[in-house]
């Protein structure tokens, strides 16, 4: 374990070095993917502005929810980038994957140390800047508890979302046709929990709680964050079970991440 | 004690049937039909340590899929392989620590960094102690020439280079068995020798048991004392280089000027297929008569001025083997 561990940051350190001989490439594509998180964000400030609030939330309220997504959401696509479903899916067809398991360490340290892309730090560090601006707009009673969460909170959506790509990666050793359907989770989840669960219809709210309970991750929380009443009346530990739903789904994506690699070893694709 | 032990060993594969013509997509996609290819269909053989072995086959014969299963890539259908006491797909981290692998197509070096440093970092994977990894740099990089791009980024190298690289980088650890999958294709003449060179050098000094894939016979003719031939899954052939040749080598020839011209040639034991011109080409079979006991015949009845004999290549023994299926039982 202390060995993997070595190795991860060795490995990290040579996806640093290799990319900041591409400095220039680097600083236009972070400040790209940040733009982008930008203009998202302020034309619905702007739509905003002409409403008081829409289904009682405020912007600032709703800056809170986005950025705190946005946010975790960069790391985890920084952190688990050697799990990106297109890329990981052609490393197993190019073969870079049996380079890999031709090395003695653990598997999964390895995908995790083959790629780390830099550019998202622009994504991360808007999505901080819309956070740390909620977060002064807001008039929130800050109590231990709630302080202590908050890193919780960010670690189970960086956790929530890394399973789904580690989730996904796995089935490209199946397919990778059906690749698209995971991305409609991943970023179409990503971007519907960016925004009070209060503006959609019953039946997407319901897919959000029952089937994919992405709902208690970041909104439930945001309520507790902010002191806002549950418009959906749920029990009082609603907003604490963010932990349970990021690290299950994890731990279920790493289950089936040990499956498909037998699989894979017994069909060679 | 054999090294490799691989006894019966299988490896089928399903391939989805695929379906053309109208809704041809819709009924392949829903359909549960499936053929299966048998890649690898019961083969066995034995390697000792130290040897050196060329596994020769044709596109699709079987040789990758066994290198897969023998360094715990795959795991088999049936069948049985021990390599190195260990069952590879099964303590692959345990038993790839002590094994070294080169596909030619690929590179294990990570593509931004100077060769040193992705040597450097195999160090720390393999855990290989300073003093080792120091003196088996120097030694690669001396012998395989790699002084001038140690601090070229890889993505920079030449194939030759790159090749060298990835076989150093295959053998910093001091693996009991390297497996090399066409490590000379695609190079150059020279860079071929060069790698030949090396190839032996780590066979013969550190005693290193080698297993070879090539399309270049001249690589195998340069190398192995033994050869396996497989197709269509099968083991055809498994021995000596010089008795595939004895065995399936077509006829050697034998090449004479003549002092003067004759009206015929003929001597017992060859045919002559061709004389003009006051040279003749004679054709023998290996086994009914040593070439010294024809030119014995020759120069007895004739004035023979000058003559050559021409073997059989081998890259026409295996071609005949493969096309003519010669060694199927």
């Amino acid at each position: 374990m202390k060995h993997e561990l070595d190795l991860y940051r060795r490995l990290l350190g040579v996806q640093i070095r290799s990319q900041m001989q591409y400095r220039t490439s680097f600083l236009f594509d972070a400040m790209a993917s940040g733009l982008i998180v930008l203009t998202e964000f302020g034309s619905v400030a702007l739509v905003l502005q002409r409403f008081e609030n829409i289904r009682g939330w405020e912007l600032a309220e709703i800056a809170f929810l986005y950025g705190l997504v946005e946010l975790s959401f960069g790391f985890m696509d920084m952190l688990f980038s050697g799990f990106d479903p297109p890329n990981f899916g052609r490393g197993v067809r190019q073969g870079t994957f049996d380079q890999l398991l031709l090395r003695p360490i653990n598997i999964t340290a390895q995908v995790l140390g083959s790629d780390l892309q830099l550019r998202r730090l622009g994504r991360i560090t808007f999505g901080i800047g819309i956070f740390i601006l909620a977060l002064t707009l807001n008039d929130i009673v800050w109590t231990v508890p709630k302080l202590l969460y908050l890193p919780i909170v960010i670690a189970s959506l960086v956790a929530f979302f890394g399973g789904l790509f580690i989730a996904g990666s796995t089935i490209t050793f199946w397919t990778v046709d059906s690749i698209e359907v995971m991305n409609m989770l991943t970023y179409g989840g990503s971007f519907t929990i960016s925004y009070p669960m209060t503006i959609y219809p019953d039946w997407l709210r319901r897919f959000f709680t029952y089937v994919v309970p992405a709902i208690f991750l970041n909104f439930f929380p945001t309520l507790y964050f902010l002191g806002k009443p549950d418009p959906f009346n749920f029990p009082v530990i609603a907003p604490f079970l963010s932990p349970l739903v990021g690290f299950s789904t994890l731990w279920l994506a790493l289950r089936f991440w040990r499956f498909g690699i037998r699989h894979y070893q017994s069909t060679g694709s | 004690m054999s090294i490799i032990d691989v006894t019966e060993l299988q490896k089928y594969f399903s391939v989805r049937q695929h379906f053309s013509g109208r809704f041809g997509a819709v009924r392949s996609f829903f359909s549960r039909e499936s053929k299966q290819v048998r890649a690898v269909d019961g083969i066995s053989f034995g390697v000792q340590p130290g040897e050196l072995v060329g596994y020769l086959g044709p596109n699709g014969a079987g040789k990758s899929t066994t290198i897969k299963m023998l360094t715990g890539l795959l795991v088999p259908s049936g069948g049985k392989v021990v390599v190195n006491g260990h069952i590879p797909h099964k303590e692959r981290q345990q038993y790839v620590a002590h094994i070294g692998a080169v596909f030619g197509q690929r590179t294990t070096l990570w593509w931004d960094l100077p060769v040193i440093e992705s040597l450097e970092l195999l160090r720390h994977v393999y855990k290989i102690p300073l003093e080792l990894f120091q003196h088996n740099l120097a030694e690669f990089t001396d012998m395989l020439e790699m002084e001038s791009f140690l601090h070229t980024p890889v993505r920079s190298l030449s194939l030759g280079q790159r090749m060298r690289a990835d076989i150093a980088a295959a053998l910093l650890h001091n693996p009991d068995l390297l497996f090399l999958d066409e490590p000379t294709i695609g190079l150059d003449v020279v860079a071929k020798e060069r790698i030949r060179q090396f190839i032996q050098h780590v066979n013969a000094e550190r005693g290193t048991t080698v297993l070879l894939t090539t399309h270049d016979l001249a690589d195998v003719q340069r190398l192995c004392q033994r050869v396996m031939i497989i197709d269509h899954g099968k083991l055809l052939f498994d021995g000596r280089l010089e008795s595939l040749q004895d065995q399936f080598g077509g006829k050697r020839e034998l090449v004479v000027d003549f002092a003067q011209e004759y009206e015929t040639v003929a001597v017992d034991g060859a045919t002559v297929v061709e004389y003009q011109d006051a040279r003749a080409t004679y054709q023998f079979e290996r086994g009914e008569i040593s070439a010294s006991a024809l030119i014995g015949r020759l120069s007895s009845k004739y004035r023979v001025q000058d003559l050559a004999v021409r073997e059989p290549d081998i890259e026409a023994t295996i071609r005949r083997i493969y096309q003519e299926k010669l060694l199927e039982g």
